[in-house]
């Protein structure tokens, strides 16, 4: 029992040293984008490379789309009408495609990093 | 849309077929029923739809990113099945049990595999469901695609069964490996992604060599977890995973085989 009474303060300590990274590191840039007509607006942005940003992607369509990029590793579903966040990088300088993937034809953009 | 709807459907059963591919022939070389599968199925398919249902909600939970944490903890509990049959498979093999608990992990593995991968496949077909023009190439195109994915499923049966019973083992149990490691792999990923893991600059690059959208590059990410630029924690946890995974069954297989030699001489 005595063990376990000072793991857990070790544990709570964990959480808050935890969390509170997580609350500096929302200090990250923010990028917003959208889906509209399955077409990302706007299409190509541009962001500091060797950067961690938070990307914010809202889908203005009724449908479902899924944020994709091979080059990114990122995947996400965004259901219709709704949002969703989405942390990208460090990146080298260069360009990234990402694509939706449910509606590939017109839902093609690019992250450029500079 | 018929093309795309073929690739994503295909994409999500792939994975779900190859693993089950490799459970069924491991079933089937320890003379045990193919019946568990059945069960699997429904848990699965029950799993994909209150999951794909309240997509919605999970999405809003943890600030946003409760998808990736939904989703890297379905990775962690079928990397921890996984590593759980690295222990009973070796008991099956020197000791032949029952093998209900077998079934039972099995079972729980594939509807957990299915539960993400099917949510998917829901989502991207209830957007057309909704009264759209393409609905009929875009479940034409999904017949096409899991038809395509099932059937490399039932290749890959046929292709690992079809050597002697030791090397079918042996090979379905590297493999069984190697899908494991990459589910812990997709689960860094997925937290890298929602800022639960610290990001960094990729390890390497070799999109040069093996592009994840070349088809050699699906099927190994489909099997393995391929990825072209992973960072060092993710290949941490892919390379740790399958370090992990192979101790656990080196070690169990080694007791097993000595339990049963000394049960043998006395």
């Amino acid at each position: 029992m005595a063990n376990r009474a000072t793991v857990r303060p070790r544990f709570f300590l964990f959480v808050c040293g935890m969390l509170s990274s997580s609350i500096l590191l929302a200090g990250a840039p923010v990028f917003e984008i959208e889906i509209r007509n399955h077409l990302f607006i706007p299409s190509e942005f541009t962001i500091p490379a060797n950067t961690k940003v938070k990307l914010v992607v809202y889908n203005r369509d009724p449908t479902p789309e899924e944020f994709e990029s091979y080059e990114l590793n990122r995947e996400k579903v965004i259901v219709g009408n709704r949002k969703a966040i989405i942390f990208i990088g460090p990146l080298p300088a260069g360009e990234y495609p990402f694509f939706g993937e449910f509606y590939p034809e017109t839902a093609q953009g690019k992250v450029i990093a500079e | 849309m018929l093309l795309n709807s073929v690739i994503i459907i295909l994409r999500e059963v792939l994975e779900a077929a190859l693993l089950i591919s490799v459970l069924l022939v491991l079933s089937q070389s320890l003379d045990k029923s193919f019946r568990w599968v059945a069960w699997a199925l429904l848990a699965g398919m029950i799993g994909a739809t209150v999951y794909g249902v309240n997509i919605d909600t999970i999405s809003d939970w943890f600030d946003g990113v409760g998808q990736e944490v939904v989703n890297a903890l379905l990775q962690v509990c079928i990397f921890t099945l996984i590593a759980v049959l690295m222990v009973l498979l070796p008991r099956q093999l020197y000791a032949r049990e029952s093998g209900r608990s077998l079934a039972l992990v099995m079972i729980i593995t594939v509807a957990l595999v299915l539960t993400r991968e099917g949510a998917e496949v829901m989502i991207y077909l209830y957007g057309f469901l909704r009264g759209s023009d393409q609905l009929l190439s875009v479940m034409l195109g999904a017949g096409i695609g899991g038809s395509i994915g099932v059937s490399a499923g039932v290749l890959f049966y046929y292709l690992l069964r079809n050597r002697s019973k030791r090397r079918t083992v042996g090979i379905s149990i590297v493999v069984l490996m190697l899908v494991g490691s990459g589910m812990a792999s997709q689960a860094a990923q997925l937290l890298i992604q929602a800022d639960w893991l610290p990001s960094q600059l990729p390890l390497w690059d070799s999109s040069g060599w093996i592009s994840e959208t070349s088809v050699t590059g699906q099927l190994l990410y489909a099997l393995v977890g391929y990825e072209a630029t992973p960072t060092a924690i993710q290949a941490g946890f892919h390379f740790g995973g399958l370090l992990l995974l192979v101790i656990v069954f080196l070690v169990c297989q080694w007791r097993y085989r000595a339990a049963t030699r000394l049960a043998v001489n006395t």
